[in-house]
């Protein structure tokens, strides 16, 4: 089993679900519309459910309690019967209430809760509270659990049904459920956070300073409750954490893949269960240290909470009797720039041409190339017998950058003025001769020179 | 020459009461705080007139800690260094630094926040109010168009829309300048954070006697001015066209004299009502 390709596929499945999710709530019209009345209906069946230990309830019994719940609502209302009859009826519409006993018209029936209902009404239910109590016995199970699937993941090798029904099956089912009631408790604990953010707001309103020691006390009680939780969360999550990486590794081994997801799914949820504490405690802390100030600087300094009114009454007052607070309000230090003299530019103006101005003749300046060739042609009549001599008579006066080209030219010169005396009997193949500026050139024989004519008188 | 003293990382995080630091410096000597790297920062800002409170530890317990060097230090400057409330500020009593008096929109805005931080309400979202909450809590307590013509004070004859949007500017204005000041900090577009230096704003309204006497016992102090134009008063001008222009008096600007030595415009007001000093 290839442990990579699950995973695109799953991702599919999912978006193909959830269009499929979303286009029958579109096509069915679906909608709910419960009104005061319905809720309490609902609240109160689940209630009843919980006491008397009922599975479902017999159709005399929801006109009961539906009763009881309008009498409270609606002290003597008209035709309570009819009225819990639509009521049934509009809950069976919007399948909150399902007929569970299939007999239909010929008896009265018999009727659930849906899953709809069950959670509506836990929304409305306090959850249950975080403790550290709960906390630690929920962490504990979870760990024991855990324990058990890496036995079972070491023992079951390449069998896949041993991981499916050892390893995957409870993670998913028995890690997510507790996994899922730490969440479930934590919310119930944020909502108890709210509720005495809400209380410190009352108690101020109502007591102001009377209720500084009861707010102080709330406050350290909650503090104390989320640091405990944060520290059991630490430290428990980071056992479970270990756990997890360990049957991750055997899962990857194995390459099962459908165990692989199922730990990295529940890796997921234990870091976010691990992060709330500590983002929890975060957040209070800054609520904590605000309302303490708040306490020290505002409620202490104003115990009869009269500061409030005056200032009310200041502002209102304030355009008939101005006043202005000081403050300080020293400017940047001024940076002066440095001195500098004044340059007196002249205007700009063309220079006068002088136009009686007499053009001198002058000689252009000599050419390299000349001065080359002259020196070359010098070498010639003083005897040099080949190209190497003439080279060395010339090249050390030419800069060595300029020698190779030098070398060239001379070489054209050497060809031009002495050609006809090149050496005949000089072999195919001349030899190659080193000449100063650390040269080769090809070496060029020259015959003697002829003798000259003799000037006519 | 002594170098400053170690000043470890987090020393002057406030604890959790958020008002000491937990580990104080030790300034043996003026010359320490001076050689402070923090100081000619925390120097600058008071001498523009900022106000350093707890929200912002490191600066705030460098004050606390230097308290006893730095107070005859600015004395001779002619300025207090004035610490209640859990906040520090700089107040020029003479001549020697700069000062100005905050502006009656700056003022009113200034006094709506310092209601604002006094109702528990906002402890709820930790003091961070909405911009729009302050503006109508002004309007309530002034009256709208007494707050529009208070921020319209050049206008002998006002169009509504105009006089509103002048207004809205203005309140703007003095939002901008009073977080340069350290009393709120703007969080975003909409929502400011109140701080503690807007207790500030209460100083004249904190005991139960009269409240003119106490204003005057504060201008005497040198804390505050009450020789400020008194803008939106009955004799102002009135909105749209009605006839005000027959009663109303020259212009403040006009008739109050320049701005004394050594004491500096608010460089954010481009007109120079209710700025500057007038007096002390």
């Amino acid at each position: 089993m290839d442990v990579a390709e699950g995973e695109p596929s799953r991702a599919g499945d999912e978006a193909d679900g959830l269009a499929r999710a979303l286009a029958a709530i579109e096509r069915g019209r679906v909608s709910l519309a419960l009104d005061t009345t319905d809720l309490c209906f609902l609240v109160a069946l689940r209630a009843r459910a919980e006491r008397a230990g009922l599975a479902s309830f017999e159709e005399e019994l929801l006109v009961e309690v539906f009763e009881e719940r309008l009498e409270q609502l609606e002290p003597g209302a008209a035709s309570p019967r009819k009225r819990a009859t639509h009521a049934i009826q509009r809950l069976r519409d919007q399948r909150l209430l399902a007929r569970v006993d299939g007999a239909g018209v010929v008896a009265a029936g018999e009727f659930a809760l849906t899953r709809l209902a069950v959670g509506i009404v836990d929304f409305f239910l306090a959850d249950e509270l975080l403790t550290r109590e709960s906390l630690s016995l929920l962490t504990k199970i979870l760990r024991e659990q855990l324990v058990a699937c890496r036995a079972a993941a070491r023992k079951a090798g390449a069998d896949e049904g041993a991981w499916t029904a050892r390893v995957v099956q409870p993670l998913r089912v028995l890690v997510g459920d507790l996994l899922t009631g730490i969440e479930r408790r934590q919310r119930g604990l944020d909502a108890q956070q709210e509720e005495v953010v809400a209380e410190v707001e009352r108690l101020l309103r109502e007591d102001w300073f009377a209720s500084v020691t009861a707010c102080e006390e709330l406050l350290e009680r909650t503090s104390a409750t989320l640091r405990e939780l944060h520290d059991v969360l630490l430290q428990d999550t980071t056992h479970l954490s270990l756990l997890l990486q360990e049957l991750e590794a055997l899962a990857t081994k194995a390459r099962q893949a459908a165990a692989l997801e199922a730990i990295r799914a529940a890796t997921e949820h234990v870091e976010r269960v691990g992060a709330w504490g500590g983002a929890r405690l975060k957040t209070w802390s800054g609520y904590y240290q605000h309302v303490h100030g708040f306490l020290r600087d505002v409620v202490r300094l104003d115990p009869e909470r009269a500061l409030s009114q005056r200032l009310r009454d200041r502002i209102a007052g304030f355009l008939d009797l101005p006043f202005g607070l000081f403050v300080a309000a020293e400017p940047s230090i001024r940076l002066l720039r440095e001195e500098l003299r004044p340059v007196a530019r002249p205007p700009v103006a063309r220079p006068r041409a002088d136009r009686g101005l007499v053009l001198e003749e002058v000689a252009p300046a000599d050419d390299p190339d000349d001065v080359l060739a002259a020196r070359a042609r010098a070498a010639l009549d003083a005897g040099a017998a080949s190209l190497s001599q003439v080279l060395a008579r010339v090249l050390p006066a030419v800069p060595a950058p300029a020698r190779y080209r030098a070398a060239g030219r001379v070489a054209g010169v050497v060809a031009d003025a002495a050609g006809r005396r090149l050496d005949g009997a000089t072999p195919r193949v001349r030899p190659w001769v080193e000449v100063p500026g650390d040269l080769l050139v090809e070496e060029w024989t020259l015959a003697p020179a002829p003798p000259r004519p003799e000037a006519s008188p | 020459m002594s170098g400053a003293p170690e000043r470890a990382a987090g020393d002057h995080a406030g604890d959790q009461a958020g008002d000491h630091p937990a580990g104080a410096a030790d300034y043996a000597r003026l010359e320490d705080v001076v050689q402070d790297p923090l100081f000619p920062e925390v120097d600058l800002a008071l001498r523009r007139g900022a106000h350093v409170d707890v929200t912002d530890p490191e600066r705030y317990a460098l004050l606390r800690d230097a308290q006893r060097h730095l107070e005859p230090f600015y004395l001779r400057y002619g300025c207090q260094l004035v610490q209640a409330d859990g906040f520090v500020y700089l107040l020029p009593s003479g001549d020697r630094l700069g000062r100005r008096h905050l502006s009656a929109g700056e003022m009113l805005v200034g006094q709506a926040l310092a209601l604002l931080l006094l109702d528990p309400a906002t402890l709820r979202t930790q003091g961070v109010v909405p911009r729009t909450l302050v503006v109508a809590r002004l309007a309530q307590l002034v009256g709208e168009e007494r707050l529009v013509l208070a921020l319209n004070p050049r206008k002998r004859r006002h169009d509504r829309r105009v006089a509103e949007q002048t207004a809205r500017r203005e309140l703007d204005r003095a939002l901008r300048s009073l977080a340069a000041l350290g009393f709120v900090t703007l969080v975003d577009e909409e929502r400011l954070l109140l701080r503690r230096p807007l207790l500030r704003f209460t100083e004249p309204v904190r005991g139960a006697g009269d409240p003119v006497a106490a204003l005057e016992r504060l201008a005497r102090e040198g804390k505050l001015t009450l020789d400020v134009d008194a803008p939106g008063a009955p004799d102002r001008p009135t909105l749209d066209g009605d006839d005000a222009d027959a009663q109303a008096p020259p212009e403040a600007e006009d008739a109050r004299g320049p701005p004394g030595a050594g004491e500096a415009q608010d460089p954010d007001d481009d007109d120079d009502w209710g700025d500057g000093e007038a007096g002390s």
